[in-house]
């Protein structure tokens, strides 16, 4: 066996499955970051940008639509959901309203689902030139998921960007510190959180696409993702977008090496890497203790 | 005086035995009329949501297709109802519904189980319920042992082992020493996985190692880089529904089957819709295979065909055979209560789409052919199809009495 091609096959499987994660925690972590709202309905919308990949393949034949449309539609639908039912519950200032709601938007969208596309599985095919493998010291390795780690890489890179480099992005900065103030200085903070929420939804939905040549877009598939983007949340620090790229990368090579090495803990370790960081830093790597 | 008193008292009572005679004599007849009018309610406990939900669609499918077929002749000339409950695949949630089937809706006669978790979870509760459960799915074969076995439980369908038996006995002669088996962590995938090492064992091939995954397993890289790295020639998988999908799926991404033959518990039509053209190979063993060409087959697909314009898949046929096999037992009970459906289930021998079966008085076993298919393209069909190229004798394929092991090496 060459190790060396052994550890970067096992490295880049990490990699790629990290950038799945890393869609759907980010999105996660934004959100709360900076509505402090633990969306249970991510899961669902991570799903339905599957279902609405499937589509567009199916009425377009390009798989490359699918990755601008399926985000698009789950963006509206997310903002239009803050806009009509979370936006009327900022005032309660409980967060119990908003487990509750989301977690029924959840059931509706999984329902939703079944009734428009049916319960039976859907497969989204890899474009022609995504096809095919790369060796890496006699491992194959998919080029596919060489392409979800440059597209987890990418999305990454363009969320900092956005949120250091522009002026929107040091909106969404100073509304999840201080909302009241950016509030009085005149700016409408119900827009700045329409549009992370909106934004947030997207991230899930193209994370669902993306997902959808590995496994599927079939009901149910989102219920193991937001398990996993919340332990990663939770490691990186909540609200903290650093710590959900960290956290995603850790778990998902946690999950890899694991599996490999520990197959009867493969479903504790990413746990037990959890709890570790929980103890030496409570509010997770970056985050904050409230 | 007296002899007359005793007369009249005599006839008085002649008269009163007479009318209760009749009564007696009358009122099975006066019931069963009276009873004709209400349905016969097959509780119908299975995966409406969650990972399993297909399997679940395809039970209610076959349930609907069924109660029409049935029209209103019925089952002793009573029509059939099902009743569906949302499982979501869970033990706890399934004895839930079931109790309900039984205390709320009167419903004592039970089908449609998907997972083997919950078969184990509402068995050990028929006697109480006075419940008869009759499985076409349910896989794992401690179900049918002394552990397990409950007498109001049989299983139409063909189990774990004798899936892995059918595959171990066709690759006896295969050109594949090594062996490497991939199954789901939880019973039936675990059962699977320990026939099958049994079994090729037994026909004096290796198994050099095995690997489970967490249930609801998504992303396979991992394992696929075991399967690779463990220079196996062969590959035995025990995974269905979306984990048979997502593993098949990655493994052609990974180009698996140029490294190594996958061999499979259970094809199914559902995963060959989804790997269209990528599923043409594909060879396993099959619970229920629509090409099987007898009468009662042909009947059943065309009928399916007609109504839902597709083929159906394994848990179609698996469903319709346990039904069948139920009312063939009901007509000969004439009953539905679970205490004369028992005996006249036992030793019942039915032809079913399947084949000739026979529902085994020692373990409630149903004595199933073993069917080895091989995915081909259809000129017929807009979707590849398992052709049956090995059919082996029921009585090859059923484990002994009470076991989950076989005498005979085959």
């Amino acid at each position: 066996m060459n190790v060396a091609g052994f550890l970067a096959a096992q490295s880049l499987n990490a990699l790629s499955q990290g950038a799945i994660l890393f869609f759907i925690a980010c999105g996660l972590t934004l959100i709360f970051g900076i509505m402090r709202i633990i969306n249970f309905a991510h899961g669902g919308l991570f799903m339905l940008g599957a279902y609405v990949g499937y589509s567009t393949v199916a009425w377009t034949g390009s798989f490359w639509a699918s990755l601008l449309f399926a985000p698009l539609v789950v963006g509206v639908v997310g903002g239009i959901f803050e806009k009509v039912l979370l936006a009327r519950l900022y005032a309660r200032q409980d967060s119990g309203a908003y487990l509750m709601v989301t977690f029924g938007l959840a059931i509706i969208l999984a329902e939703t689902i079944r009734l428009i596309w049916g319960p039976q599985p859907l497969s989204v095919p890899i474009p022609d030139r995504l096809r095919g493998i790369v060796l890496i010291g006699n491992q194959p390795f998919p080029i596919y998921r060489l392409f979800l780690i440059g597209m987890g890489s990418a999305a990454a890179l363009l969320t900092w960007q956005f949120l250091e480099r522009t002026r929107a992005g040091l909106l969404v900065r100073a509304v999840a510190q201080n909302a009241e103030m950016v509030h009085a200085l005149g700016t409408d903070v119900s827009a700045v959180r329409t549009g992370v929420f909106a934004l947030g939804c997207a991230m899930a939905a193209l994370g669902g696409v993306l997902s959808a040549p590995l496994l599927t877009a079939f009901l149910g598939m989102g219920t193991n993702v937001i398990i996993d983007a919340f332990v990663i949340v939770i490691i990186g620090g909540m609200g903290s977008f650093l710590g959900s790229i960290i956290g995603s990368v850790l778990v998902a090579f946690v999950q890899v090496f694991g599996s490999y090495y520990f197959e009867d803990l493969a479903l504790a370790m990413m746990y037990l890497l959890m709890l570790a960081i929980l103890i030496v830093r409570p509010g997770g790597m970056l985050g904050k203790e409230e | 005086m007296k002899e007359s008193t005793q007369t009249r008292l005599s006839r008085r009572t002649l008269v009163r035995a007479a009318s209760a005679a009749t009564a007696m004599l009358a009122s099975p007849k006066l019931l069963r009329i009276a009873a004709a009018a209400t349905p016969i309610k097959i509780g119908i406990p299975t995966v409406i949501t969650g990972g399993y939900a297909v399997l679940g669609s395809h039970v209610m499918r076959t349930c609907k297709l069924v109660e029409k077929m049935m029209g209103a002749k019925g089952v002793l000339g009573r029509p059939i109802e099902f009743l569906y409950r949302d499982t979501q695949g869970n033990a706890a949630d399934c004895v839930r519904k079931s109790q309900e089937l039984v205390e709320r809706d009167d419903c004592r006669l039970i089908a449609g189980v998907v997972v083997s978790s919950e078969a184990r979870a509402i068995m050990p509760k028929l006697a109480e319920w006075k419940a008869f459960f009759i499985s076409h799915g349910c896989g794992d074969g401690l179900l049918t042992t002394k552990e397990f076995l409950v007498p109001n439980f049989f299983r139409a369908n063909t189990s774990a082992p004798m899936g892995a038996r059918t595959l171990a006995l066709y690759l006896k002669d295969a050109p594949e020493q090594n062996f490497i088996a991939l199954g789901s962590d939880y019973a039936w995938g675990r059962s699977s996985v320990g026939a099958f090492e049994e079994q090729i064992k037994a026909v004096g091939k290796n198994l050099v190692d095995k690997v489970f995954t967490p249930v609801g397993n998504k992303d396979y890289s991992t394992y696929i880089t075991k399967l690779i790295q463990s220079g196996a020639q062969g590959c035995y998988l025990a995974l269905q529904g979306d984990e048979a999908r997502s593993f098949f799926l990655q493994a052609t991404q990974y180009e698996l089957t140029k490294r190594l033959q996958l061999f499979t518990e259970i094809v199914a039509q559902a995963d060959i819709r989804t790997f269209g053209k990528d599923a043409i190979g594909m060879l396993g063993s099959s619970r229920y295979a629509f090409t099987y060409d007898v009468p009662e087959n042909k009947k059943f697909t065309q009928a399916f065909l007609a109504e839902y314009k597709e083929v159906p898949d394994w848990t179609d046929g698996e469903m319709y055979q346990a039904l069948h096999i139920l009312f063939a037992a009901i007509e000969k009970a004439d009953s539905i209560e679970a205490d004369k459906l028992v005996p006249a289930m036992e030793n019942l021998e039915v032809s079913s789409v399947k084949g000739p079966i026979l529902m085994r008085q020692c373990d409630h076993q149903g004595e199933n052919q073993g069917f080895v298919v091989k995915v081909a393209a259809s000129s017929k069909y807009p979707e590849p199809i398992p052709e049956i190229v090995k059919i082996y004798p029921r009585e090859m394929i059923t484990p002994d009495c009470l076991s989950t092991s076989y005498k005979t090496t085959g």
